[in-house]
């Protein structure tokens, strides 16, 4: 092997524990796409042996399909969803924060709001849709509402936890260290249950990207959901199972969205909040 | 400062079943101003209660805490505590941790700096300012929580069992700094006076000037135990002498921390 | 909450209902608004002719195939690709997606493959049955407590009794969590089916009628806003006993947790 004349080191392979490690890495990597491209292949399959592209749009068609929506209608609908989702959520989780915490701040705030949500938690968003309907009629106003009544709940309990499961030692340590009872709101209490906080926002966000659906579908006139049946009315399977598929992709991202914040902030935290539903 | 505790009792209410658990009965000591005093005993003899009460954190059913001559009403920085289970707070950092302090009792930013990055390096974190509670070790935590609150710079400093949750060897080393911190080599009029509750005999033996031994059910005081150390300590762990106050104490606890192996409850 | 503190709410909502009849009935919008006697009427009325507790039998049923089925497929996914990791970080993404794609959303579909007598309700229900499962039965699987499997094999337990007295306790606990989700999930994607196949499917009917449909025909048709409060009552009442349900289960099967 040639020596490097500036370094006078020569060159060496490298070992080959790291380059099986590399290569295990690399292996990784492949495995989404590869699964993917199995799905995919199956998908394919399936539709070539039913060969009625109206029942089982193939992938292709479905691709094409969604490029002729993202020229033309896609846009506007995601910005009616977005915007559906948008209001209803920051209403939504405004109103659950601030109840929970007037809750555990005051006794008599508790006593009310509490019973009031065991009541109401149980009849879903759903519920209240023909309700919904009948109070603003078919429009935007159906979705905002559906999703601000579904995200209340996950943000309110879950903040509620948060703040109530402080860890004494804690509180206790503050006090010794002269802090005053405003400040250990804001110092302890508060910083102690933002995991739960963001746990509550991100089950939130979950229920709320359900509800905007089941209420667009239903009681909308413009947004995702409503597209759905848009297209089915024609049975343009293929621009039906587009649409599909951008719900399920934009409800994936905004997911993943809220749960690098939340591993962002609780960086502190060596396991933060789990998601019940994982 | 002086601490004086005087016919302190307190009595629980279990909250499952409405029984009444007598913690403490007529427990009366002092701490002078310069001394070290540890207290011992077997499982379930309120200890840690006994320290609840003198901080300030729960009231005493009946009994009185004085602080120089004047009843204490709460917690305070003057008495500065120090938690079994360091009570870090995880969203800090050491010098969030450290600065606390001085910002609850509204220092400016630089002072809170300043006076946080002192104790820091007093108690040898240096370089770990910027640390997270969870990447630290124990005994690194310990020292955090000292140099926090060594911040508020406490007359008395109130320690339940600090040294429970690190390992047998890490326990010695820190033993030795605690001394060092606390003015072990130094003057007496230099030192603060100390109210250190634990399991370890040894540890008591080996730290303080009185051990007031407990018994349980009810806690009491069973006996004040002079130590008869000189000081500086270092190397006196396992002299003869200690050996002797070593022995004599294990033999007042001995049979109930016994019966308390079978008796208490997780 | 102590005595005391329950008469604040009591009291705040006997106030709140009284209110709400008079409100209503002064204001002589009757046929407009809903009221607490009006609702009490309604159920009265559904209940005397039978169709209330039809749909809710109907939906009901649903609801318990559609689970059978997710729980049957999706506890074997999930504990695949929970103790397989290539596999669960394969599949993983490609789940996720799939999960944020509410259920309703495959009616078109649903309705186009499987004909409007009802099936494409349950699939519906099956789909939003089977991912609570697959989610919990994975993390079960992969969070199986080494420690134990260590301590029985040092003990000379075979694999098979390993499996059985080691890993399967271990992992029901979070099975069961499993099936209260799906089962709360299975209950609201039912009531969103029957409400959507109601509202779009209006020539030649959509099968056993749910309560779903029925709020529809309420809404629609007989315009009884008593009527569809009352459902929601009826559809509140069941997921509470549905959940209330699981827990006993769960406490049953699973005597050793402490949560």
């Amino acid at each position: 092997m040639p020596v490097n004349d500036a370094t006078g080191t020569v060159p060496v392979a490298p070992p080959p524990v790291e380059v099986a490690r590399a290569g295990r890495r690399l292996l990784r990597w492949l495995e989404f796409p590869v699964a993917l491209a199995v799905v995919v292949g199956l998908w394919q399959a399936v539709s070539a042996i039913v060969g009625n592209n109206t029942m089982v749009p193939s992938p292709l068609r479905v691709a094409r399909a969604w490029v002729d929506l993202a020229q033309g209608d896609l846009r506007e609908d995601i910005l009616a969803s977005l915007l559906h989702l948008g209001l209803g959520y920051v209403l939504g989780v405004g109103l659950g924060l601030a109840l929970a915490v007037a809750s555990v701040r005051f006794a008599v705030v508790e006593s009310i709001v509490d019973p009031l949500v065991e009541l109401l938690r149980p009849i879903s968003a759903i519920a209240w849709i023909p309700l919904a309907i009948l109070m603003f009629g078919v429009s935007g106003k159906v979705p905002v509402f559906l999703i601000f009544y579904a995200a209340l709940f996950p943000i309110f309990v879950n903040t509620v936890a948060g703040m109530k499961q402080v860890d004494p030692q804690l509180v206790r340590a503050a006090r010794m260290l002269g802090a005053s009872p405003r400040m250990i709101l804001t110092h302890v209490v508060m910083p102690f249950a933002l995991p739960f906080v963001l746990a509550g926002a991100r089950l939130s966000l979950g229920v709320a990207w359900m509800a905007m659906v089941a209420a667009e579908l239903t009681g909308a006139d413009a947004g995702l959901g409503w597209r759905l049946f848009w297209y089915q009315e024609f049975f343009a399977m293929d621009k039906v199972m587009a649409v599909i598929l951008t719900i399920g992709v934009l409800g994936y991202v905004f997911d993943t969205l809220l749960r690098k914040l939340q591993a962002r902030i609780t960086r502190w935290s060596p396991d933060s909040a789990v998601d019940e539903t994982r | 400062m002086k601490i004086e505790a005087r016919n302190l009792s307190k009595t629980y209410v279990s909250a499952r079943n409405g029984e009444q658990v007598e913690a403490l009965r007529d427990v009366s000591f002092t701490v002078e101003p310069h001394e070290f005093v540890s207290i011992v005993g077997p499982s379930g003899c309120g200890k840690s209660t006994l320290l609840a009460l003198v901080a300030g954190f729960i009231p005493p059913s009946s009994g009185q805490v004085l602080e120089d001559g004047v009843a204490i009403a709460g917690p305070d920085p003057r008495r500065g505590v120090m938690f079994q289970d360091y009570a870090l707070f995880p969203w800090r950092t050491v010098l969030g941790n450290v600065e606390f302090g001085p910002l609850a009792r509204g220092a400016s930013r630089a002072d809170m700096r300043s006076v946080a990055q002192r104790y820091i390096e007093l108690v040898g974190l240096s370089g770990f300012e910027h640390r997270y509670p969870h990447e630290l070790s124990g005994g690194m935590r310990q020292r955090c929580a000292l140099a926090r609150l060594l911040a508020n710079e406490p007359d008395v400093w109130l320690m339940d069992e600090p040294l429970a949750a690190v390992d047998l060897q890490t326990r010695n080393i820190l033993q030795d700094e605690l001394l060092r911190l606390w003015g072990d080599e130094q003057d007496r009029a230099k030192r603060r006076g100390v109210l250190f509750v634990t399991h370890g005999i040894e540890e008591a033996v080996y730290l303080s000037d009185r051990v007031l031994v407990l018994g349980r059910r009810p806690g009491r005081i069973k006996e004040v135990v002079a130590i008869d150390l000189p000081r500086p300590r270092k190397g006196l762990r396992n002299s003869a002498a200690a050996g002797r106050s070593i022995d004599y104490i294990w033999s007042l606890i001995h049979d109930e921390a016994a019966r308390a192996i079978v008796e208490e409850t997780a | 909450m102590s005595a005391q503190r329950a008469w604040v709410p009591l009291g705040f909502f006997t106030v709140g209902l009284i209110a709400w009849q008079a409100a209503v009935v002064y204001s002589g919008q009757r046929g407009l608004y809903p009221y607490p006697t009006g609702v009490i009427d309604a159920a009265m009325r559904t209940v005397a002719d039978g169709s209330l507790l039809a749909a809710t039998a109907s939906s009901l049923q649903r609801v318990l195939v559609g689970f059978a089925i997710g729980a049957l497929c999706g506890v074997p996914l999930g504990v695949l690709m929970g103790f397989v990791r290539p596999v669960g970080r394969a599949l993983g993404p490609i789940v996720d997606s799939l999960r944020s794609i509410a259920p309703i959303a495959w009616i078109p579909m649903a309705l186009l493959w499987l004909g409007i007598r009802g099936n494409a309700a349950l699939f519906i229900v099956t789909y939003a049955a089977f991912f609570p499962f697959v989610v919990n039965a994975g993390q079960a699987a992969r969070l199986v407590d080494r420690n134990l499997v260590n301590a029985a094999r040092a003990l000379g337990a075979s694999r098979a009794l390993i499996l059985r007295s080691v890993v399967l306790p271990g992992a029901l606990p979070a099975i069961l969590t499993g099936a209260r989700i799906s089962m709360a999930f299975a209950w609201g994607s039912i009531i969103a089916a029957e409400l959507a196949m109601g509202i779009k499917v209006t020539a030649g009917g959509s099968g056993a009628v749910g309560l779903g449909q029925l709020m529809v025909s309420t809404l629609y048709v007989r315009r009884d806003v008593n009527g569809l409060v009352l459902y929601m009552i009826v559809i509140g009442i069941i997921s509470l006993l549905i959940d209330l349900a699981m827990r006993r289960l769960q406490r049953t099967l699973t005597p050793w947790r402490q949560a």
